[in-house]
């Protein structure tokens, strides 16, 4: 039996990490599948690994070197678990024999601790030698059953951990928060801990939520939710923390925060990408869809845009800029509207349009703008949308020169608006801007 | 030893030029699809890595004519999607429009943002993106100690930077390594291309740039032959309009069945 008994150091853990030993224990399961919990120290059983991982020194090596990601700990073994356990409390116990270790590293022993030093029993292999009938009418059973446990005279039995399906920690802050950007600090040691858990499952998290509870005695909500979603599946968790802290920043909070959690909505397993094997090719930098989200998340979704073509005869509906959507970075699809576009009217499409068409004053007929217009080509008819209720579009467009201006796209209104008189003037617009 | 010297002397080559002619390209360039402007361009094109300064008077955006080619250019060599990135785009880029240019418009972002800051913001974020292939940034109020942070953004990262500005910017410093004024000339259909700063001697005269396409000049060439006034426009009788429309149809289909 090999036993191994960890414990993350204090000092750099608690800042990082949510709940260090959790995320511990998780990392651990890469070893062996025997991992226990007892406080906050964990219990790896390694004897079944030690031939995948070419020894016992190599897979200690290995634990040592890789638990340096996680946090800083210290580790102690030994043939039983509480060996183990009792040479992790001291730094000088390591390569002890148990007979020599102390009982106060004896959980079962300590209750009795004050009654066995007054009768000159210290450590494990004097309260051995006491007679076992004795020990358990003054002591009780479980002591000497611990004893027989430490000694691999009885099986160890634990509640072995699993890694969870989905990710749902709690996180009790140490002070009320006011402020939703400070729940940020709070926020990011849960991440740390879910890019653990991505790591191990290897999965990548693709949408998440973040509750936090407020206090009770404000007569406000109890409880906020905040659910960040990503197109890429995300396994780091930089991008994560960007998105909301532009999300945070929207929010305010009615209450003091006690008590955030973070759960995963939606995961998705991560397919592994091939590298190259040119240095260079790999380029630096955030992927497009970081990007988008990123924008989206600080200026609103509806300010990054992406446009569609569009099967329609008026301009302004040719085309559509909505906000991006994820199919349409990726993947050349063939334009929806290509068969209206006839060759001979495309080169007379202007580059810039107009959001909404700039009504032209008129002075003797003629459309101003910059000046009189002088109309270059022209009319371009266009008669649709007369099932479009009310919008009817009746135009003629014109290619008109503006002396100070340069080339414009312009309509004239065919038919009078209803109610005005038949024999109106024809209104003008700017349309577009050729550039 | 002389193995440094020669290193050095190379690096030298590429900071230093000589001041009666162009420095060589530091980097690498995208050829502009404009000869005569090529031919003045230190390297031959717009320098990738580095901002260029765009300036135009005020309600003139003929960005699209000047920056088109090399953008349609870079958008379609590269293998990846690599879109490019408008940034408080003074009118909405008309799609069918650049597509009839070559650009296909479902490769442009649109990132409207008002706010000064924001925009500059938006425009160094896209810079960072390893995707995005170039930004064009209209920054009518930005600073020379923001536009630098967005040169040196688009130096670390290898992008093409356009950046918008007024004409009056002309006499402010800038840290870009390439400052166009571009004034439209309506009499002659031209446009007059100033540059106020490159890598080299500074160019005393304007280049002209034609203001339209080939394929938009021939078709108002064809259209109507000499220009008439808009008063006219409503008293045109319906022949002649079909012989004219048969005449661009004709041109046209040269043009086609020659390209």
């Amino acid at each position: 039996m090999l036993w191994v008994a960890l414990q993350a150091l204090p000092e750099d853990a608690s800042m990082r990490l949510a709940d260090c030993t959790a995320s511990l224990a998780w990392w651990a399961l890469q070893f062996t599948p025997k991992v226990a919990r007892v406080d906050d120290t964990l219990l790896l059983e390694l004897s079944a690994s030690e031939r995948l991982w070419r020894g016992r020194v190599q897979l200690l090596r290995q634990i040592h070197e890789s638990s340096k990601l996680i946090t800083a700990v210290k580790l102690a073994r030994g043939p039983t678990s509480l060996v183990a356990m009792a040479r992790l409390q001291a730094s000088g116990l390591a390569r002890s024999k148990p007979d020599d270790l102390p009982l106060s590293a004896l959980a079962a022993a300590r209750p009795h601790l004050a009654t066995l030093e007054r009768i000159g029993c210290t450590c494990w292999g004097q309260l051995r030698f006491l007679p076992r009938a004795g020990v358990v009418r003054r002591f009780g059973a479980p002591l000497l059953d611990a004893l027989d446990r430490a000694y691999g005279l009885q099986p160890e039995l634990y509640p072995w951990l699993t890694l969870p399906e989905v990710f749902d920690i709690t996180l009790e802050l140490p002070s009320q928060v006011e402020t939703a950007q400070a729940l940020l600090f709070g926020a990011r040691r849960l991440l740390n801990q879910l890019q653990v858990w991505l790591q191990m499952r290897h999965f990548g998290v693709l949408a998440l939520t973040l509750l936090w509870t407020m206090d009770a005695r404000r007569d406000t909500a109890v409880q906020g939710e905040l659910v960040l979603r990503t197109a890429e599946p995300a396994i780091d968790t930089v991008h994560l923390q960007r998105l909301l802290a532009e999300q945070l920043a929207h929010i305010s909070l009615p209450a003091p925060v006690l008590a955030l959690r973070l759960r995963t909505l939606e995961t998705q397993k991560l397919h592994g990408q091939s590298g190259s094997l040119l240095p260079d090719a790999q380029a630096t930098g955030d992927s497009l869809q970081q990007l988008i989200e990123r924008l989206s998340a600080r200026l609103g979704a509806q300010q990054v845009l992406q446009a569609q073509s569009c099967a329609e005869y008026r301009p302004e509906r040719m085309q559509i800029w909505q906000s991006v959507v994820p199919s349409l970075t990726s993947g050349a699809a063939a334009p929806v509207g290509k068969g209206l576009h006839d060759f001979r009217a495309e080169a007379l499409y202007p580059s810039w349009l107009l959001a909404a068409p700039l009504k032209l004053a008129v002075r003797d007929q003629c459309p101003q703008y910059g000046g009189s217009l002088t109309l270059l080509a022209g009319p371009q008819r266009l008669e649709s949308a007369w099932w479009d209720d009310g919008r009817c579009a009746l135009r003629d467009y014109f290619v008109a020169r503006s002396a100070q201006r340069g080339l414009l796209w312009i309509f004239r209104e065919r038919l009078a608006p209803s109610g005005a008189a038949a024999d109106a003037e024809p209104t003008w617009y700017l349309h577009g801007l050729f550039a | 030893m002389s193995e440094s010297l020669s290193v050095s002397s190379f690096r030298l080559s590429e900071a230093v030029w000589r001041a009666d002619s162009l420095a060589d390209a530091a980097g690498v360039t995208v050829a502009s699809g404009h000869a005569v402007l090529d031919a003045q361009l230190p390297g031959g094109g717009w320098p990738e890595g580095a901002m260029c300064e765009i300036l135009q008077a005020h309600g003139e955006h003929n960005e699209w004519r000047l920056l088109l080619p090399a953008l349609k250019r870079a958008v379609v060599t590269s293998t990846m999607p690599s879109p490019v990135v408008l940034v408080g785009a003074p009118h909405v880029p008309f799609g069918p429009g650049l597509a009839a240019q070559g650009l296909d418009a479902r490769q442009l972002v649109q990132v409207l943002a008002n706010a000064p800051g924001e925009r500059l913001w938006a425009a160094e974020q896209a810079l960072r993106c390893a995707a995005v292939r170039a930004v064009l940034a209209w920054l009518p109020q930005a600073q020379a100690d923001q536009l630098r942070r967005l040169q040196m953004a688009a130096h670390a990262n290898s992008k093409l930077l356009f950046v918008m500005r007024p004409a009056q910017a002309r006499v402010e410093s800038s840290p870009a390594v390439l400052r166009l004024l571009l004034a439209s000339q309506q009499q002659s259909d031209a446009l007059l291309l100033h540059i106020l700063k490159r890598r080299g001697r500074p160019l005393e005269q304007p280049l002209a740039l034609p203001a339209r396409t080939a394929r938009l000049s021939v078709l108002l060439a064809t259209w109507c032959g000499p220009a008439r006034p808009a008063a006219g426009a409503s008293a045109v009788p319906p022949e002649p309009v079909a012989d004219f429309l048969q005449g661009v149809r004709d041109v046209v289909g040269r043009i086609a069945s020659a390209a």
